[in-house]
């Protein structure tokens, strides 16, 4: 079967203007690519504001805490998109992360080594991940039901197996994955104090890094990631193609679940302690970076670097009003304001 | 243009009298990203006349529909509908305004009940709550006049794509408007239900009610309509009175150059070893004890009513809905089918009839579409995809069914009916399956893009693949098949030879008789 379409072949497109179209549609991809950078140019409207309003904003020290503070909701955030595309959603990564955290804690108090401990914390988020998918897949149950109830069981067994008190003492090497840096160049002075000439690069910023190329590839690159874009763009479709969408689905939850636990585990080690009482809420940062970032919420659309623009327009919200002194309550005005208004305008481009 | 300066200026006296104009588009243009789909085009309309539009798929039949029925706003031109200037804003307020439509993709609610449907955010109220007994009543006030046995209180999940077709023009009937608008309501209706269907159109005919019917079931139209405009490439071509005109002149003017043949000459004849068959197939309630052969490189039809079963046996043997009892041998091997990826593992296609809710994923582009189901032939063993090899693919099947799109990567919702239906042969062509079940293939597709199609089955059955063309047109099946299976009510209750057989005889055996009709010739 090769040319048979000749022999049919409709009225040649030629009968238009044969300039006119092409115009068009460069025309309308630079349109598309206007608005794609729409929420990267208010990411860079945001920081010029807050450079000019604040001196201390616009530092390297500042910059190293603001893409800190970054990270969690970007891990957080890379996880929300990928089970947002498949249309499910995932409440429970906020009380994932405490127990995983606190798990890791426990054991290493109990003697496990360091790294071990937090493996042992990332695979608890996994397997709360499994769980979810499984609720999901097996059991059917709508997204938001499986992980809201996964998101109480979380947090009550964080809670009680630490009788809801902070696990300490830790120790210092589980504070090196959260404080720790890359290529940190420290010369002692003449007063004897050390004298940071470089804060290096944060292990916590090189791992979102690593999980957002990572991850971004995967959706764009690989065939699982055509997968899941097919599950959320239309199951049953997906299903009759041939692809298998329990199996895509369970392990977009395990992926937001194991980076849920790797986010307990980098944010305890950041205060060298464990709180069972740590990440409440944070689901709504992550699900709303992966919306201003452009992720549909029925699910089909998404991407990771929208999320992580997403992320950063949160976190750098937040720490620009911090140092202009804005209290936390205008915050979250102004935060809920934010997502309102980005959502609104990615509408009203859809529509269109 | 027709002239019609003599019957405006009289329309104006008699508005509502038969034969009155109620609706003229004067050089409407509309224009999304990268197509033109309508370039200044003209349309008038009458009470009591059936107004058919015709054109290849993309022409732009369903955008100027769209346009009258308040949906999409032209980017140029004048609607005059009644004799006043008008530009709806919704198609809300075309609705009020009298003007309902039938949209060529279904689009019920699945969940809600057919009553629900008919009556979605009109429903009978009794002070604040909905009045659920008129509800039903009103409800199958209108099934009745359509004549269609379902309940009203079904739920639309559970129907066919045929009978969610009945339900659409049940509730746009509902309506009571002046103005119908029709967009391909039989693409996926049998015989019984188009006459029963045209029927109501001769009534509304009768009240005044000015009717635009689009399809491509040429055939058909002779029945009902009175005067048919063809648009080609979003342009006007001319107007024309039905009588005063045939059907190869239509086709003539959508495609630019006559088309002689219908059906292509079949190239081979089926071989004798068995590739595929099925033997005590039962699904509880659905369809009990169908076997039937398929042959290498033969054409096979699934004949039947609306509702005799054939799509449910289709889809048991592909995996997508389970099966009670019964077995599948491939060749020599019995195969147990536990999903869609165990049937295509061993060589079997299913394309849906229902190309909305099973066959594409709308919000992906036309190449992800395409190459769906053979992922693993774009791409590495780790997984990458190789975006060459799914460009090339892409283009070898957007060039083959000439898919009009402008571009590969146009997400697939914002192409015409028939395109997506393209995409959709596409992406199972691309499978290179052993075994072919097509459900309506040719749902929506225009004639000339038809007889492709048709040429591409028998090719592939000349390279020894097995197709089961499941259909409800008729003159399809006995164009191009070698033998049919005719349905009742969930049984097999002839195979045919297609050769020695006739519309009547099928239709016999279709309506449950298991033995030949007096006068028709005997099959063996
Ligand atoms: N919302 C949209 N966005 C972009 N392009 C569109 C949109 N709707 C229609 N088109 C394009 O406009 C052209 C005309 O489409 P239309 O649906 O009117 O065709 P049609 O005549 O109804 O064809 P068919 O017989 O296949 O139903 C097509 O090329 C289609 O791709
Ligand atoms: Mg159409």
């Amino acid at each position: 079967m090769s040319d048979l379409s000749t022999t049919t072949k409709s009225v040649p497109q030629s009968a238009r203007e044969p300039g006119e179209p092409k115009a068009r549609m460069m025309n309308d991809k630079k349109k598309d690519l206007i608005q794609k950078f729409a929420a990267l140019a208010s990411l860079l409207l945001l920081v010029a504001v807050f450079a000019m309003t604040s001196d201390a904003f616009l530092t390297v020290n500042n910059g190293m805490t603001i893409a800190l503070q970054v990270t969690s909701i970007a891990y957080l955030g890379i996880g929300a998109t990928c089970v947002i595309i498949t249309g499910g959603i995932d409440l429970s990564v906020g009380s994932v992360l405490a127990l995983a955290g606190v798990v890791a804690a426990l054991a290493v108090k109990a003697g496990v080594p360091v790294p071990l401990g937090m493996g042992l914390g990332v695979l608890v988020g996994a397997f709360c991940g499994l769980l979810n998918g499984l609720c999901v897949t097996r059991l059917k149950l709508p997204p938001f039901i499986a992980t809201l109830g996964m998101m109480l069981v979380a947090r009550g067994i964080a809670l009680q197996i630490t009788g809801a008190r902070a696990v300490s003492g830790l120790g210092e090497s589980f504070g090196e994955l959260g404080n720790g840096a890359l290529f940190r160049i420290v010369t002692i002075g003449d007063d004897g104090f050390p004298n940071v000439v470089f804060p290096g690069i944060p292990y916590p910023v090189i791992l979102m890094v690593v999980a957002a190329i990572g991850v971004a590839v995967m959706l764009s690159r690989t065939t699982l990631g055509r997968h899941i874009y097919a599950v959320g763009s239309n199951a049953e479709a997906a299903r009759l193609s041939g692809v298998n969408v329990a199996r895509v689905t369970l392990i977009t939850y395990i992926l937001s679940g194991s980076l849920a636990g790797l986010t307990g585990c980098v944010l305890m080690s950041r205060l060298v302690t464990a709180q069972p009482n740590e990440g409440v809420m944070y689901e709504l940062d992550a699900i709303a970076s992966a919306v201003i970032g452009g992720t549909s919420l029925i699910g089909g659309v998404g991407t990771i670097s929208g999320t992580a623009i997403g992320a950063f327009v949160i976190g750098i919200l937040r720490n620009g009003l911090n140092m202009n002194g804005v209290s936390a309550f205008t915050q979250q005005i102004i935060i809920g304001l934010v997502i309102l208004l980005t959502v609104w305008i990615d509408q009203m481009r859809n529509r269109r | 243009m027709p002239p019609l300066t003599a019957e405006r200026a009289s329309s104006q006296h008699h508005a509502t009298e038969p034969g009155a104009e109620v609706l003229r588009l004067t050089n409407v243009t509309k224009s999304f990203p990268g197509v033109r789909a309508l370039d200044e085009v003209c349309f008038d309309l009458r009470r009591g006349e059936v107004h058919a539009v015709c054109g290849e798929n993309g022409a732009g039949k369903s955008t100027l529909m769209k346009i009258i029925s308040g949906q999409y706003q032209p980017d140029g031109g004048a609607i005059r509908y009644k004799g006043a200037d008008t530009r709806f804003a919704n198609s809300l307020e075309a609705e009020r305004a009298g003007i309902a439509i039938i949209h060529q993709e279904l689009n019920l609610i699945p969940h809600l009940s057919v009553a629900e449907n008919i009556y979605l955010a009109r429903e009978p109220k009794r002070g604040w709550f909905v009045d659920r007994a008129a509800l039903r009543r009103n409800a199958q006030a209108c099934l009745d006049r359509l004549g269609v046995d379902i309940r009203p209180d079904a739920s639309v999940k559970s129907l066919s794509v045929a009978q969610c077709q009945m339900v659409e023009i049940a509730k746009a009937l509902s309506l009571n408007a002046e103005i119908l608008i029709m967009d391909e309501p039989t693409s996926s209706l049998t015989e019984s239900e188009t006459a029963l269907l045209f029927q109501v159109i001769h009534e509304l005919k009768r009240e005044g009610v000015g009717i635009v019917y689009i399809s491509h079931r040429l055939d058909e139209m002779a029945a009902i309509v009175d005067r048919v405009t063809v648009l080609r490439d979003g342009r006007y071509v001319s107007t024309h009175d039905f009588a005063a005109t045939t059907v190869d002149e239509i086709v003539a003017r959508m495609v630019g150059r006559s088309l002689e043949e219908k059906f292509p000459e079949r190239t081979s004849t089926p071989t004798a070893d068995v590739l595929l068959s099925a033997s005590g197939l039962t699904r509880k309630g659905v369809f009990h004890d169908v076997g039937f052969e398929l042959r290498r490189g033969e054409i096979l039809g699934f004949a039947g009513l609306m509702g005799a079963g054939r799509t449910e046996v289709a889809r048991a043997i592909f995996g997508a809905d389970p099966l009670d009892g019964g077995t599948i041998r491939l060749g020599e091997r019995t195969i147990t089918v536990r999903s869609p990826r165990d049937a295509i593992d061993h060589g079997i296609a299913y394309l849906s009839e229902d190309r909305k809710s099973h066959g594409l994923a709308v919000k992906m582009s036309v190449v992800q579409n395409l190459t769906l189901a053979s992922m693993d032939s774009v791409s590495n063993r780790f997984g990458f995809i190789d975006f060459a090899a799914e460009a090339k693919a892409a283009k070898t099947y957007i060039d083959l069914l000439s898919i009009r799109t402008p571009s590969p990567h146009q997400i697939a919702k914002l192409l015409s009916g028939g395109n997506q239906q393209k995409i959709v042969i596409g992406k199972w062509l691309f499978r290179q399956s052993r075994i072919l079940f097509f459900d309506e293939p040719t749902r929506g597709i225009d004639v000339g893009a038809k007889f492709a199609i048709y040429q591409l089955l028998d090719r592939l059955a000349a390279q020894g693949i097995g197709v089961v063309l499941i259909s409800s047109e008729l003159p399809e099946i006995l164009g191009l098949t070698d033998r049919v299976a005719v349905f009742h009510e969930g049984r097999i209750t002839a195979v045919l030879n297609t050769r020695d057989t006739s519309q009547e005889d099928i239709m016999h055996y279709a309506s449950g008789h298991s033995r030949p009709h007096a006068s028709g010739a005997a099959t063996p």
